[in-house]
């Protein structure tokens, strides 16, 4: 190949400065002994600002710790996707959301350090909720990661504005008025009929909050056992449709799309009364509504029972070039004191059940959610979870269904709505 | 492709300047010196070793993909499929959708952008005060990125807060839900896509009525024509190439749009709104390729934007040289 | 125009419009003055160009209860900087504006270069599929970006560039424009006779390239740099699919800013405007260069 001198010099130049500015520090050891690990997170995993890394390196003098952190799990999935098929530019330690767990369990495994292999996997996984395991677990009993936090999830509520609609705030009361998610719809209703309802607010935020929250508490969700995609025959969907798009269809819902800009303005603007929200949401909740809503909200349990929306695992990668080091670090990072630390300073909620069930979690309480005794509350519905098989699509299929929810809400019929979900899904998964 | 690589001599660009050759003894054959020189293959050759690295070797490779079942999950695992991924994709409502917002999107932007970009380089064809103020404040929007560009404006449609509902209420209308509505949210993409591209376009026409030479202009002023007739029958026949040349840019850009329906949703969707209702073939083939993982399809779509591309700019210069040859 | 840039944002310039060489002093009705209409219009569309840039700083310094109050807020106010640092927390604004330098000034020394080597070759020197190979080069030019992306994806996953910077400067150096727009201005502006002269003066290709050509494109090379850089900057596809918010460029933090983790409006607004202003500081400088480069890229040919 041919290239004048100051072309290649210009190219030099041109590697040289990126790879400065990409800084390419490689993980390794370094010549005074200390070992390097590098972690790969996405999002608020927190762990940096829980100070757990800071007390690791203490306890452990020879190890440093990096963290390199993408703001949206998409994101980091997508490199992640790019690294896994590449084989090669993995960190020693990589987090792994609920969203691709199952896509990292069928179809990655292998890149992964199987903690069930390791000797004291008992130790390892005997603290944890079953089915936090078993999302982690491939069909020939692999585990892939261990948990760091979960998603029990409840119903948080407006109550100065169910006060305003005449409708009763107590949480045990609530409960018992939604067991059951038509028991909730009915509450919609009354809320929605109310004469002295606040203007310009609705009772739920989303169809989203009620089928996401719905589609976990069926026999199947959107797979069947062996993590195929049953989207028309899962009794999850069908109930969870149900709901949704009633609630869709009567127009209890703000329709605002979860995560959008309107919909994050909109807990400032109190335009909603009630929202599906899983543990690590309520810290959320405070933030974008403010100080001037403390006290306003308010948290009651998910209406049909137990349900899980969230959650991580942190695995180490077989590429690693310390593998003992990084399971060992991954082992004190999940371990029960560690998760309960995540909990008081961070309100992440244990995925172990051992630390759920310790009084700092069990007893705790929060200020502003009226007191609500948010340990106990995601506590037993953490508790009362069963394992429902997952999928590689299921990020992907729940967008369809929530997409399609949306559309109800404007008007479109929803048997129509639910056939151009599955028409969305079929193309997502190639049928 | 040749690029003499296997010829020493190219090999010798790299390094230092060989001895001068013998001067050349007359002029006489100096045409057929100049004429033959294999040097150029080295002065091209950069161009070209990137080029096919990351060009050619792309495109081929994407035809190849587009034949296969490949998921980012299991790159080893494809299977040949032959044209199953393009009758997939013709048979595929979510393809005609997108093809369709394409076209629309595409002219919403495409016509009233170079239409107002032909009247303002007329306006900024007179003599002005200020000139370089205004022809440099016009071309502000295209400095701004798209993904600026989008995010401020998905700001102003905003629902609730947004600037352009607020003075829409001010003058007595209702909100308009610009992002779920088809034909308001393509309109806002348009008003996006038209807002950064209308300045650049009128400077590129501007320069092209400043090439016109003035005694077209006298002549018809002598036959009595008004400015009006002046700028209808001179004017924008002298513009003809210029105007084609910037249909078919535009185009091609249009074809291709993405940055803004991606950004327009503002959480990151891919699916181009909630009923699909302004997703692009580009962010319908980005959809499949990142966020479903489907190499093969996204492969196939992208094959399918540039026949697409190919076939339309085809068409224009089919109408073009059967209009040139009307007016013989 | 790059395979990896959007058609539109290298728009190469319209070849051969009248193609008649501008003659200074003989525009068309030179004596014709605008009336205080066409300044009125003129004015109008300066401000609807701008406005929206200037509302970046607006609506970056307001809640959103206040940008939706009426009259609507026309005044940025001090929250403005408060934003900013925050936007500045929430995406990292600072790195990728280093690296958004970085990349797009790679880029443009790479593009003007190539692109003036092999422009000068495809202008003034002879040789075997000349005509072929620019046909080549000019049908780039239709070709969507969307076309290389899957393959390139794969390749620097292999090479494992994820994120590295390199991932987008390589793959960007291919401009199918830049060679286009130097060859048309070269044939234009270089004599051939200069070339014979160094040519007898004993001087080699190389030479000549570096002691006549270079001199002569001058003025070209500067327009597509800053055409270039401008491109570069502002780059948007392969962009986030070769980097994360982890190493990213402007762009990319602005996406990753967009996309819905970011709850604040003012926050992104912030974040764009920080994002945008160093471009729009270069372009208030170079203004009139820039303006006078793309019209001068429009006659030629």
């Amino acid at each position: 190949m041919t290239v004048p001198p100051r072309r290649r010099a210009a190219l030099g130049a041109a590697l040289v400065a990126s790879l400065l500015a990409a800084g390419c520090g490689g993980s390794g050891s370094a010549d005074d002994g200390t070992v390097t690990l590098d972690v790969g997170l996405f999002g608020t995993f927190g762990f940096e600002q829980a100070g757990l890394y800071d007390e690791y390196m203490r306890l452990h003098p020879e190890i440093r710790i990096e963290e390199t952190s993408v703001e949206r799990s998409a994101d980091y999935y997508r490199a992640l996707q790019t690294r896994l098929a590449a084989g090669s530019g993995l960190a020693d330690v990589q987090g792994i959301e609920i969203g691709f767990v199952a896509d990292v369990v069928q179809n990655h495994a292998d890149a992964f350090v199987d903690f069930a292999a390791e000797g004291n996997a008992d130790e390892l996984l005997g603290h944890y909720y079953d089915w936090k395991v078993e999302e982690a677990t491939t069909s020939d009993g692999r585990v892939i990661g261990l948990g760091t936090d979960a998603g029990p999830e409840a119903m948080c509520f407006r109550r100065d504005l169910f006060e305003q609609a005449g409708l009763p705030t107590d949480r045990a009361q609530l409960a018992q008025l939604w067991s059951t998610w038509e028991g909730y719809l009915e509450v919609g209703r009354q809320y929605e009929a109310s004469p002295t309802k606040p203007e310009g607010t609705s009772f739920v935020d989303s169809p989203a909050s009620v089928f996401s929250a719905a589609v976990y508490q069926g026999e199947t969700a959107y797979d069947d056992a062996d993590g195929n995609p049953i989207p028309e025959s899962s009794d999850g969907v069908a109930t969870a449709w149900q709901n949704a798009s009633v609630a869709a269809a009567e127009d209890m819902t703000a329709n605002l799309i979860q995560f959008g800009d309107e919909w994050n303005a909109a807990f400032a603007s109190g335009a909603f009364a009630t929202i599906s929200c899983p543990a690590w949401m309520l810290g959320y909740i405070s933030e974008q509504a403010g100080e001037d809503a403390s006290g306003a909200w308010d948290v009651a349990p998910l209406p049909g029972g137990a349900g899980n929306w969230g959650g991580s695992w942190l695995g180490v990668t077989e590429s690693s070039e310390h593998k003992e080091e990084a399971i060992a670090l991954v082992q004190w990072l999940t371990a029960p004191e560690q998760q309960i630390r995540m909990f008081t300073e961070e309100a992440h909620f244990p995925s172990s059940q051992e630390a759920a069930e310790d009084p700092q979690v069990a007893d705790a309480v929060n200020e502003y959610f009226s007191g609500a005794p948010v340990g106990q509350i995601f506590g037993d519905s953490a508790a009362a979870l069963r394992f429902t098989p997952i999928g590689p699509y299921d990020t992907q299929i729940q967008e369809a269904f929530t997409n399609a929810l949306s559309t109800v809400a404007q008007g479109t019929a929803p048997d129509d709505a639910f056939q151009a979900a599955l028409a969305e899904i079929e193309q997502i998964t190639g049928g | 492709m040749t690029i003499a690589s296997d010829d020493p001599r190219v090999a010798a660009a790299a390094a230092p300047p060989p001895p001068a050759p013998p001067p050349a003894t007359a002029g006489r054959r100096r045409r057929s010196r100049l004429t033959r020189n294999r040097w150029g293959y080295a002065y091209v050759a950069p161009f070209f070793v990137l080029f096919a690295a990351f060009s050619l070797y792309p495109f081929l490779y994407t035809a190849y993909i587009s034949l296969h079942d490949v998921r980012l999950s299991d790159l080893d695992g494809a299977t040949f499929v032959g044209f199953g991924n393009y009758t997939e994709l013709l048979q595929n409502e979510f393809f005609w959708n997108a093809a369709r917002n394409t076209l629309t999107i595409g002219i919403l932007s495409t016509v009233p952008q170079l239409a107002i970009a032909l009247g303002l380089a007329h306006l900024l064809n007179y003599r002005l005060r200020g000139r370089t103020f205004f022809r440099v404040a016009m071309l502000m929007p295209y400095a701004t990125s798209i993904a600026a560009a989008t995010l401020v404006f998905a700001q102003l449609f905003g629902h609730d807060y947004g600037l352009i509902n607020t003075l829409l209420e001010a003058v007595g209308f209702d909100r308009v839900d610009w992002e779920s509505g088809t034909w308001t949210s393509q309109i806002a993409i348009s008003v996006i896509v038209t807002w950064r591209w209308t300045g650049y376009n009128a400077l590129i026409y501007l320069a092209a009525m400043q090439a016109i030479p003035n005694d077209l202009y006298e002549a018809a002023t002598l036959d009595g024509a008004s400015r009006w007739q002046q700028f209808l029958h001179v004017t924008v026949p002298a513009l003809k190439p210029t105007i084609l040349f910037t249909v078919v840019v535009s185009t091609i850009g249009a074809v291709q749009l993405f940055g803004e329906p991606l950004l327009f949703s503002g959480n990151g969707m891919t699916s181009g709104g909630v009923s699909n209702q302004y997703q692009t073939l580009g962010l319908l083939m980005y959809d499949q390729g990142w966020t479903n993982f489907r190499l093969g399809q996204a492969a196939a779509t992208a094959w399918t934007m540039f026949l697409i591309i190919l076939v339309v700019v085809g068409v224009y210069g089919l109408i073009a040289r059967r209009r040139a040859r009307a007016e013989r | 125009m790059t395979t990896l840039t959007p058609a539109p944002e290298q728009a190469p310039p319209a070849p051969a419009s009248a193609s008649a060489p501008r003659r200074r002093g003989r525009r068309a009705r030179k004596v014709t003055s605008a009336g205080p209409l066409t300044h009125v219009l003129l004015g109008l569309t300066a401000l609807l160009s701008v406005f929206p840039l200037y509302w970046t700083a607006v609506a970056a310094s307001k809640t959103n209860a206040e940008l939706a109050g009426t009259p609507p807020p026309f005044l940025p106010d001090a929250d403005l900087f408060t934003n900013i640092g925050r936007a500045m927390e929430e995406a990292p604004i600072g790195l990728a504006i280093a690296n958004s330098v970085i990349v797009a000034g790679c880029i443009t020394v790479g593009t003007v270069l190539c692109s003036t080597l092999a422009g000068f070759a495809f202008a003034k020197l002879r040789f075997r599929g000349n005509k072929t190979l620019l046909g080549l080069v000019v049908g780039t030019m239709m070709v969507p970006t969307q076309l290389a992306i899957i393959p390139l994806f794969i390749l620097i996953a292999q090479l494992q560039w994820v994120d590295h910077l390199q991932a987008v400067v390589l793959p960007t150096l291919v401009s199918a424009f830049g060679v286009f727009f130097m060859r048309q201005f070269l044939s234009q502006a270089l004599p051939d006779e200069l070339l014979e002269a160094a040519r007898v003066d004993g001087a080699s290709t190389l030479r000549t390239f570096w002691s006549v050509v270079v001199p002569v494109a001058r003025p070209a090379m500067a327009v597509l740099a800053m055409l270039t850089f401008l491109t570069a900057w502002n780059d948007f596809f392969w962009p986030i699919i070769a980097l994360t918010t982890e190493n990213p460029t402007v762009q990319v933090a602005l996406a990753g800013l967009g996309g819905g983790y970011v709850p604040d409006t003012a926050v992104i607004m912030a974040g764009t405007l920080v994002g945008t202003l160093p471009v729009l500081v270069v372009f208030v400088v170079l203004g009139k260069q820039i303006v006078g480069g793309i019209m001068q890229g429009a006659v030629k040919g």
